[in-house]
């Protein structure tokens, strides 16, 4: 098997009823409901080797979670062609769900009154895991997502950034070959942003395992993906190594920095591109190679309170660099 | 199998982790047992009297074994089915290698041996407090009819929510409307057991009987009192067992395409 995915002019389209606001427009709704179809998908085509990392990335509504849906068998495809691990998502093969797993960063797959071990416990029996094996990957698991005291407390008294892990220890269980995630880290704290994102790197590297990632924060794939993939309106607009992406269409870096008075302001242009000022926040554009040095020109002559490094939002690039492309 | 099993389990663990609700659904039970058999007692009084041919022996037991057969039949668990479709929370299964179908009978079966543990207790209480004068079929023959016409009526109950809980496919915001309506209104009534189906002009309850309702709890009790028997039970027996198959099989017609309109919302 030389591909793990194969996705080749998947379209996906949605019936949604339309409701006109207040409730005139709900009693209008009720006796001659308005249909209209919303194109999720508009024939997007990719394929990925096994053990590849790859980062799915658009704005939101962009089709990244209807791709990951129908690539994990949730959704019936419009039409097109999906393959993954040889098989066809949609029949839900139990060999082929026996290999895969899909986490959403908004969904949970716990049970919420009972502590997680009770799903973990319910997972090894669903997935037919020996003892053995099963206890070995919880081990695995604990250790690496450090839940080891969390394990025995019920679900919905366990804090967001908690949750998620022990997500990722309940999908990872059977040690799937394909995993999926999407928005892993939405709403998460930075630090506990890290965490997951160092995990999955990690994880990819031990296990072997294809996983397919999807946000719509380019910071979350820095150091992560080596390959990304760009959607935007249902349509591939990139998709390649993300170095290329940064160097052709992102080579700037974005400095945002709270002052705290206003001394010198027009000095700023001295450090880069002044994007925004509206006090006491300023954004600044600086070339990614001297960011470092710029952030730390800001610190010693300026009334530094507050300072991030970020890239740049993905819209932007959308908007810049494919904008031909990205019309509908 | 052993995956069904663990469900069991855990379902088991998770009613407890909701006892407060659990014990309060029994005493409704309980309360509506009062209420029912206080009832019937009084248009019984005299113990002589014999009307729509019960005696106050037998409507006393009737309104016993509704007890048992209402811990048996009613209490499940498949109408959260319906909110896993409409908030897509189905995607959690259908991701799995299981069967969502048997799951929610496996979840059903385990809140049924626990609401039977709890009603034998009620039951026994209950006895202790009011005495009634009570009637034991000891025909093995029509014992084990009951038990076949209990099974029924359990696949018919179940059929009938999950039918329901299918609607959100297509109209998500349905919630608990149809519920109510079918599975409180229809089926308390129709049921028998608030009162048996034979006190019903002979018209309505011919009409009533070719539905799948009166197999709910109004057919097993009447089995067990020997009020339905020969024909009458076979000819009960098979309109039961047609009323699982219809709905088996419409079941799944609807629940393959209700997964490809299904829309995994809730992101």
């Amino acid at each position: 098997m030389d591909r793990a995915i194969i996705v080749d002019g998947l379209v996906k389209n949605f019936e949604v009823t339309e409701k006109e606001p207040g409730l005139s427009g709900a009693f209008k709704s009720l006796f001659s409901p308005k249909k209209k179809t919303v194109h999720a998908l508009r024939g997007i085509s990719f394929a990925i080797q096994p053990g590849e990392l790859v980062g799915f990335i658009g704005p939101n509504g962009a089709g990244k979670t209807t791709t990951l849906k129908s690539l994990s068998g949730l959704l019936y495809p419009t039409s097109g062609f999906v393959e993954v691990l040889e098989f066809d998502p949609w029949n839900r093969n139990p060999e082929f769900l026996k290999q895969i797993s899909l986490v959403m960063g908004q969904k949970n797959q716990l049970w919420w009154d009972l502590p997680a071990i009770e799903t973990f416990e319910l997972n090894r029996a669903i997935y037919d895991l020996p003892r053995r094996t099963y206890n070995e990957n919880l081990r695995e698991l604990v250790e690496l997502l450090e839940i080891e005291k969390l394990l025995n407390i019920p679900v919905r008294k366990l804090s967001l950034g908690q949750r998620m892990r022990m997500e990722l220890t309940a999908a990872l269980l059977h040690k799937p070959k394909v995993l999926f995630l999407d928005e892993p880290t939405i709403g998460l704290d930075i630090i506990a942003q890290q965490k997951i994102r160092d995990f999955v790197y990690d994880y990819n590297l031990k296990s072997g395992a294809t996983i397919l990632l999807t946000s719509h924060n380019m910071d979350d794939l820095v150091n992560l993906a080596r390959r990304v993939i760009i959607i935007n309106n249902g349509r591939i607009l990139y998709d390649g190594a993300f170095e290329k992406l940064i160097s052709d269409y992102a080579p700037n870096k974005i400095i945002k920095a709270r002052l705290s008075n206003e001394k010198n302001i027009s000095d700023l242009e001295k450090i880069g591109k002044v994007k925004k000022i509206s006090l006491p926040e300023v954004v600044i554009s600086v070339p990614r190679s001297t960011a470092a040095i710029a952030a730390s020109e800001l610190l010693q002559n300026f009334p530094v309170d507050d300072l991030t490094i970020e890239e740049i939002p993905i819209e932007e690039i959308i908007r810049k660099a494919f904008k031909g492309k990205s019309q509908k | 199998m052993r995956k069904y099993l663990t469900i069991f389990r855990i379902s088991i663990e998770e009613e407890f982790a909701y006892r407060l609700n659990f014990i309060l659904w029994r005493v409704r039970n309980v309360l509506q047992i009062f209420l029912t058999y206080f009832l019937w007692s009084t248009v019984y009084s005299d113990s002589t009297r014999e009307i729509f041919g019960y005696n106050r022996t037998k409507i006393l037991t009737y309104v016993f074994g509704i007890m048992v057969v209402r811990a048996l039949v009613f209490s499940a668990r498949a109408m959260d089915v319906s909110n896993d479709v409409a908030n897509g929370d189905l995607s959690n299964y259908l991701l799995k290698p299981i069967k969502y179908i048997k799951y929610w009978f496996t979840r059903d079966l385990a809140s049924k041996t626990l609401n039977l543990i709890f009603s034998i207790f009620e039951f026994l209480l209950l006895f202790i407090i009011l005495k009634p004068p009570l009637f034991l079929q000891t025909n093995l023959f029509l014992l084990l009819a009951f038990i076949l016409s209990i099974v029924l009526a359990i696949l018919i109950y179940f059929l009938i929510l999950f039918l329901l809980s299918s609607i959100p496919f297509w109209v998500p915001e349905i919630g608990w409307g149809s519920h109510f309506l079918v599975t409180v209104v229809i089926a308390e009534s129709l049921s028998g057991s608030l009162f048996p189906i034979n006190i019903l002009p002979q018209l309505l309850q011919s009409i009533v009987m070719t539905t799948p309702f009166p197999y709910l709890i109004y057919f097993p009790v009447e089995v067990y009192l020997g009020n339905i028997t020969s024909w009458a039970l076979v000819g009960g027996l098979i309109v039961a067992a047609a009323w699982v198959g219809i709905l088996w099989f419409t079941l799944n017609i609807v629940w393959q395409k209700g997964l490809k309109v299904y829309q995994s919302i809730g992101r």
